[in-house]
């Protein structure tokens, strides 16, 4: 499923490690990547690939927040509802995305553009509240700036 | 290698200890006698540090460490009981039982429910609590109770997970579990099986194998390991969840293959509840495989052992006094010619059984005609077989081997201990290679798998042979890819310092099996690797060695040996010149077998043909309802008397008799005694299994116990010629009219002739007898379903039999597991298949 070029992408990341088990976290990110989620046939490979048990992967997978396991919207909104930002209104940031785009936690809109997810500590406290959509982050959030932003990602299709 | 450790001196709860560099704190404290309670700690395991009960004050150190993780340090000042660490403890502890349904724990009822457990109604059904099978000897118990803690003030959290019972053997109730993992770390620290691992985080955690499988689909070997270090009542063995904490143990040897496995039996009020591995060094270091571990229990206990001997007579079956049977078979033997007479012994007796049996054939029938199933199990390559078992190394030599060859040999529900001794030797780097035609436990971790069709694997070992020698192979069918293989093997193989070949119980049955072994033998010499063959039969090299072959006289000497028949006949008082020979367990399955007296020592004599005139039924449990047994005697089960056994390294082990056996059932060899005394033989007057070994010390060199090497193994030497059956007829290929090839095995798992299957509940699903297996290509092309009756029938061959879908079965290949009696066609054969008619 990895082309060549990612192959040697993956060699690379083992090379960094004492054994394959440490390279698994690095390799699921850039299956993540290629292909949004990771399918149960995705831990099989990554585990084959590795020549790791399944068993192992599925662990790491199922332990990681950042690692879904199920189809996930072109925009993923990850809103950290740790303590920090759940003090700082997360409840206000989900409740604004519900009224927004009528999703929850879990949930994807009927046209694939967004996904809601509840994130752990993304280490970002001091401007709580806050959520990463992919890969970037969105802090001290308010309704305004949270309508702003999801009206932009909308134009931007 | 002399280790070099230093000591240092500590300082625990005010003691002054000393320990040697490199001991945690933990080991520290215990090996002084102070108590740290655990709960994810097990001897066997790598400390973990989860479950958090160990934590010590450390002066010095702003937190609380572990003390199982923590290495000990000169000088350190350690505090293991301040009031802060004890209601540390008690509170974490409380977050486990917040999660853990059994409030019994801290019940408040507590004392009422012990009141009420003399009533009549249940006490847990009077005060409404539930109830864990592992009441007793629950670890999480033990600390709730060392720790006093009689409250939770956190909500009680019940996950509400189903039970898990769809597995053979062993349940899982999660809701109980507390996730110290020491059965992950036992599956892939110790097995090295890797089945479980830990699944999502937090409060929804759960231990399992991978996406929705079960663990039969996820390659577990049944070995119950896990369930041996479970410290609540997560994981339960379905045969002892309710039996509670045995009165005693008893050590004895596992009866079911050759590798000789050291268990411990847990009995409770005269009753084996339970069989766990004992901690041997030599043989298999705690681990059993599924049947040491689980079948033992079912198989001696099930209610339908015979309790009394009785006669069969007219599909009429009534009680007689053991006296009244002894007068029947005298009666019967006394009408009988001896070249008409034979006894059928099995290789699971023990060697003071088989002594007795060969001595009462040769002494009061005046006849050679014993015989064991183990040549039916072998066939034509019996003799084969002897040979290379003759070379035997040590098991150990796996754990000093630097490669190894694996022929035939499938370690998941068999002999898995070696398959433990492998992955270890495979993670210190050695070199594994395996030789199957059909997907096993190794065919994907080994470093190269050798995979020829059916039939053809002789022709694989003689290339490797080819190889090793320096020559090319000429052999063109065998495909390219695997030529190139082979020469890897051949290379590695020849290169390595101390190799070893394994030779497992696979395709032993097919046609081509002496020219396999042989090749075996040669590749071994090529390349100078030790063998071991891990016979089925427990006691293989004992009944050769007991002289429980027509061919063979106890020492392992051929009958024609005339200064041996000459001791034995000065020992046993009685002439052995003129015996009859001429008779074998191969003639059972010709249909003009005509004998007048046939004796099965816990062995099945084949049906439907062979059939004596009259037959004793000598066994544990009631033969099939088709066998014609005349007269059926009980026998004790081998946990129920003393003796002993050789292991395939040759290896002396003792069988203690832990329970009294069922009725007025007897051991084999105290039957045999009577009956010869019975019939006034002299020479029979053995009343403990020790004394028939003082006598075998005499006539079998190196059986006295001053002869047995440090390590416990008979130096012994085989070098008779026996008989054998078939002459490895070439294999047909399919025609239009028959396009599969079935291949038949005959079924290793088995006990005195009964398949396990036949009494252990869930050996019928791990391995089943009488079952086609059929890849699933070819069972939709022929519209089958799991479990359909199938027709199969070749040039001379019909039977019927149940069919089981398997993902690895290669097309067009069919494969049947057959009891050995069974076994009196080509093998493989071309053969057609067509869906029975209901």
């Amino acid at each position: 499923m990895f082309s060549e070029e990612e192959l040697k992408q993956v060699e690379e990341l083992k090379s960094h490690y004492p054994t394959n088990l440490s390279a698994v976290m690095g390799v699921l990110h850039m299956y993540q990547d290629k292909y949004g989620h990771i399918s149960d046939e995705g831990i099989t490979y990554v585990a084959n690939l590795l020549e790791v048990p399944e068993e192992n992967v599925l662990g790491v997978v199922t332990f990681y927040e950042m690692y879904h396991q199920h189809k996930t919207g072109k925009y993923k909104l990850q809103v950290c509802t740790n303590v920090s930002c759940m003090l700082r209104g997360s409840d206000m940031v989900l409740q604004t995305i519900k009224d927004k785009i009528g999703i929850g936690i879990g949930e994807m809109t009927d046209d694939g553009l967004f996904s809601v997810h509840e994130a752990e500590c993304l280490g970002s406290c001091g401007t709580a509240p806050m959520m990463s959509v992919n890969k970037d982050y969105h802090e001290n959030l308010t309704p305004e700036t949270i309508n702003e932003l999801i009206d932009a990602l909308k134009a931007k299709g | 290698m002399k280790q070099h450790t230093t000591r240092m001196t500590l300082t625990i709860d005010n003691k002054t200890v000393t320990a040697d560099t490199g001991a945690s704190i933990l080991d520290v404290a215990r090996q002084n006698g102070i108590d740290i309670p655990t709960l994810c700690w097990h001897e066997q395991l790598s400390p973990h540090g989860g479950c958090r009960m160990c934590i010590v004050e450390v002066e010095g150190l702003s937190h609380f460490p572990t003390a199982c993780t923590t290495p000990a340090a000169d000088g350190m000042i350690v505090r293991t009981h301040t009031a802060q660490i004890r209601e540390m403890r008690a509170e974490i502890l409380q977050l486990f039982l917040s999660e853990h349904t059994a409030s019994c724990l801290v019940c408040d009822e507590q004392e009422e429910c012990r009141e009420y457990m003399s009533t009549v109604r249940k006490a847990g059904v009077t005060t409404g609590c539930r109830y864990c099978p592992k009441d007793g000897q629950c670890e999480l118990q033990a600390v709730t109770e060392s720790l006093g803690v009689r409250d939770i003030i956190y909500p009680i959290y019940y996950r509400g997970i189903p039970v898990e019972t769809e597995d053979p053997f062993y349940d899982r109730d999660y809701n109980l579990c507390i996730l110290c993992g020491r059965c992950v770390r036992m599956c892939q620290e110790v097995r090295l099986a890797d089945v479980l691992a830990y699944k999502h985080r937090g409060r929804d955690a759960i231990i399992g194998p991978a996406f929705a499988r079960t663990h039969l689909e996820a390659g577990c070997e049944f070995c119950g390991a896990c369930v041996s270090v479970c410290p609540t009542g997560t994981l339960r063995e379905k045969a002892r969840a309710w039996e509670g904490a045995p009165d005693r143990e008893e050590i004895t040897t596992c009866t079911f293959c050759g590798v000789g496995c050291q268990v411990r039996l847990l009995v409770k009020e005269d009753r084996i509840i339970g069989s766990l591995p004992a901690d041997d060094p030599t043989v298999n270091q705690g681990q059993l495989c599924v049947k040491g571990r689980f079948c033992n229990t079912e198989l001696v206990n099930g209610h339908q052992r015979i309790r009394h001997p009785y006669r069969r007579e007219n599909d009429i079956a009534w009680d007689v006094s053991w006296d009244a049977a002894f007068e029947l078979i005298a009666e019967k033997l006394r009408s009988s010619a001896p070249e008409r007479t034979g006894m059928l012994v099995s290789s699971n007796l023990t060697n003071e059984d088989l002594y007795v049996a060969q001595k009462f054939m040769r002494v009061v029938m005046k006849t050679h005609h014993i015989d064991s199933t183990a040549r039916l199990f072998y066939g034509s390559g019996f003799s084969a077989y002897l040979t290379l078992m003759d070379r035997a190394v040590p098991l150990s030599a796996i754990r000093d081997a630097s490669a190894v060859l694996m022929v035939g040999l499938d370690t998941r529900f068999s002999r898995s201990v070696v398959g433990v001794a492998i992955r270890t030797a495979m993670k210190r780097g050695i070199r594994m290679f395996t030789l199957h035609s059909r997907e096993h436990t190794f065919s994907l971790n080994a470093d190269v798998w050798l995979q020829p069709e059916v039939g053809e694997e002789y022709r694989y070992v003689e290339a490797l042979v080819r190889l090793a020698a320096g020559e090319d192979v000429t052999d063109r069918s065998i495909p390219a890819d695997m030529r190139v293989r082979l020469a890897d093997v051949a290379r590695a193989l020849s290169e390595s310092d101390s190799p070893v070949i394994l030779v497992g119980a696979e395709f032993l049955q097919y046609d081509s099996s002496r020219a396999f072994l042989a090749a075996v033998a040669q590749l071994a010499d090529h390349v100078g690797a030790g063998v071991l063959t891990l016979p089925a039969q427990n006691n293989l090299y004992g009944s050769l060695l007991s002289g429980s072959f027509p061919e063979l006289l106890p020492g392992m000497r051929p009958t024609a040996d005339a200064a041996r028949l000459q001791k034995l006949e000065s020992l046993w008082g009685t002439s052995l010149t003129g015996l009859t020979d001429a008779w074998n367990a191969d003639h059972l399955l010709r249909d003009d077998c005509a004998m007048q007296f046939l004796y099965a020592v816990g062995a099945l004599p084949p049906v439907h043909r062979g059939a004596a005139k009259f037959t004793v039924f000598q066994n544990m449990y009631p033969p099939e309802p088709y066998c014609s047994a005349d007269l059926v005697l009980p026998t004790a089960a081998a946990t129920e008397t003393d003796g002993s056994f050789l292991n395939g390294e040759r290896r002396v082990q003792r069988v203690r008799r832990a329970v009294a056996p069922p009725g007025i059932a007897l051991p084999d060899w105290d039957i045999l005694c009577r009956l010869a005394r019975h019939m006034g033989a002299e020479g029979f007057a053995f009343t403990r299994p020790e004394e028939i070994r003082e006598e075998m010390a005499q006539v079998i060199p190196g059986f006295g116990e001053a002869e047995i090497d440090a390590r416990g193994i008979l130096p012994l030497a085989f070098d008779a010629v026996m008989h054998v059956s078939g002459n490895g007829t070439a294999q047909r290929p399919p025609d239009s009219d028959h396009p599969f090839i079935l291949h038949s095995s005959v079924v290793e798992h088995t006990h005195r002739g009964f398949p396990l299957a036949a009494w252990v509940e869930g050996s019928r699903i791990l391995f089943p007898e009488g079952v086609l297996d059929i890849s699933a290509e070819d069972a939709r092309a022929l519209g089958l379903r799991d479990g359909d009756s199938v027709h199969v029938s070749g040039a001379s061959f019909e039977e019927i039999y149940p069919v089981r879908i398997v993902r690895q079965q290669p097309r067009g290949a069919l494969h049947a597991s057959i009891l050995e009696s069974a076994l009196t066609h080509p093998n493989p054969q071309p053969v057609s298949v067509r869906k029975a008619d209901v």
